[in-house]
């Protein structure tokens, strides 16, 4: 069969739009995600039982099931539940901010739990208060620590961002799924609209990786 | 909020089916994924770059763009490149299986290069074989290891595999959006269908995180 890829010159302006939808919704639900994922990662750590029983809930709940339900229920099911209407736009951003909280608490979670006791003897010993101690000395190291790994985080809730196109959301997927649905020319338009995911996911990858040695390098461990 | 909740309307009968279908898929998608992901391990540390990097892209590229896009692009664009005719169940399996086998190709590599050096070179020591030395210290070893994020990769493709519904093969996901349109009851349905995920990816990653402290009290 014969390829035509100047189809896709055609609909650039639907693709720009759709890919500006998609970067939109995960930059709002990185922000907000990451927010709640450090309150969530530090009521899992909390002495009180209710609290750290309600946070661990959540995250098991959000990592034990499909995005894809997630989705479905936050768009069908939390409308008739509070009674309100919610705008597309608002739904997916509910339903990937609760999803990113969800996995970055753990990274959060990891993060503090990954500076040694030692520090924690070493602030007592030197009579810090117990503010200055997790401002000053657990806090810069575990937000050090977990930056590797939200940024990876942050490629899955990318990637993951395209499921809102099986709720109806224009992004780049669905945009994509839509003109090659009209044109009958699955191949150029899906194999582009993957390369756009692709060449934005793949040098991020890289930078995880880059951004890691340094880290490593300069906590010396 | 006066919402009456009905869960009698549910009907368990297509969810089950559904739950059947999501497992075939999942044990499917695990099988290629762990034979083909450890030979994909192999070709992505081999030596000559030539064969290194095709293999390479592949991984990449599964890991880098979205699953959902994958599984589209594999239900429309295989058969017209192709022109191969497959049922919906295999593309599915193929689908989901190439995408864990470059998850998983990645957990064994880590897993391979944390294979000590000199257990390499006691194998040479004994005169083993490149493939005696492969089959005996480096598998192994290097499975052993990467079997915590070998079960993690394979629950998230039981995750990932709801994905397939979209393309109208029934399993789980795709009873329960039938089943939510029939009743008219979404929030009772898909509560039913998260809790049934839910379910079953919890005790895995229960046993996963018990396998990873038991290795690190051993490793300590």
């Amino acid at each position: 069969m014969a390829l035509d890829f100047s189809i896709i010159l055609r609909f650039q302006d639907a693709l720009v739009l759709g890919l500006w939808m998609t970067i939109k919704l995960t930059l709002i639900c990185i922000v907000l995600g990451c927010t709640l994922g450090f309150v969530v990662g530090l009521a899992r750590t909390s002495r009180n039982v209710l609290v750290r029983a309600v946070s661990s809930i959540y995250v098991e709940f959000f990592r034990g099931t499909p995005v894809l339900i997630q989705l479905f229920w936050i768009f069908f099911c939390l409308p008739l539940i509070l009674g309100v209407e919610l705008s597309n736009l608002a739904s997916g951003v509910i339903a990937l901010t609760l999803y990113m909280g969800a996995i970055t608490s753990e990274t959060f979670r990891a993060s503090l739990k990954s500076v040694g006791p030692e520090q924690r003897d070493a602030c007592v010993a030197l009579g810090l208060p117990n503010r200055v101690q997790i401002t000053n000395v657990i806090l810069p190291q575990a937000v050090l620590r977990a930056i590797p790994t939200l940024l990876s985080n942050c490629v899955s809730l990318f990637k993951e961002s395209a499921l809102v196109s099986a709720v109806g959301m224009a992004d780049l997927m669905f945009v994509g799924q839509n003109i090659s649905n009209n044109t009958a020319r699955p191949v150029e338009v899906l194999t582009v609209v993957a390369l756009i995911y692709f060449a934005i996911a793949f040098p991020l990858t890289r930078a995880v990786t880059l951004v890691e040695g340094r880290i490593l390098k300069k906590l010396a461990i | 909020m006066n919402y009456t909740f009905d869960f009698q309307s549910i009907t368990f009968g297509p969810l089950w089916e559904g739950l059947i279908v999501t497992l075939e898929l999942t044990t499917a998608a695990n099988i290629i994924g762990i034979v083909g992901g450890f030979l994909l391990a192999l070709l992505i540390m081999s030596p000559v770059a030539v064969v290194r990097m095709p293999f390479m892209l592949f991984v990449e590229f599964f890991r880098c763009t979205p699953a959902i896009v994958q599984i589209v692009w594999f239900f429309y664009c295989v058969p017209m490149l192709f022109n191969v005719f497959l049922g919906s169940m295999t593309m599915g399996i193929l689908a989901l299986g190439f995408n864990l086998m470059a998850f998983n190709a990645e957990a064994y590599r880590a897993a391979i290069q944390a294979v000590p050096r000199e257990q390499i070179d006691a194998g040479i020591a004994l005169g083993l074989n490149p493939l005696q030395r492969i089959l005996y210290i480096v598998l192994p070893t290097a499975f052993r290891a990467s079997i915590p994020v070998l079960l993690t990769n394979g629950i998230v493709i039981f995750q990932q595999s709801a994905l397939v519904a979209i393309v109208a093969v029934q399993d789980l996901m795709y009873q329960g959006k039938t089943l939510a349109t029939e009743t008219y009851r979404p929030i009772e349905t898909f509560t039913v269908v998260a809790l049934i995920y839910f379910a079953v990816s919890f005790p895995v990653t229960q046993i996963v995180g018990y396998l990873e402290r038991r290795r690190q009290l051993l490793m300590s």
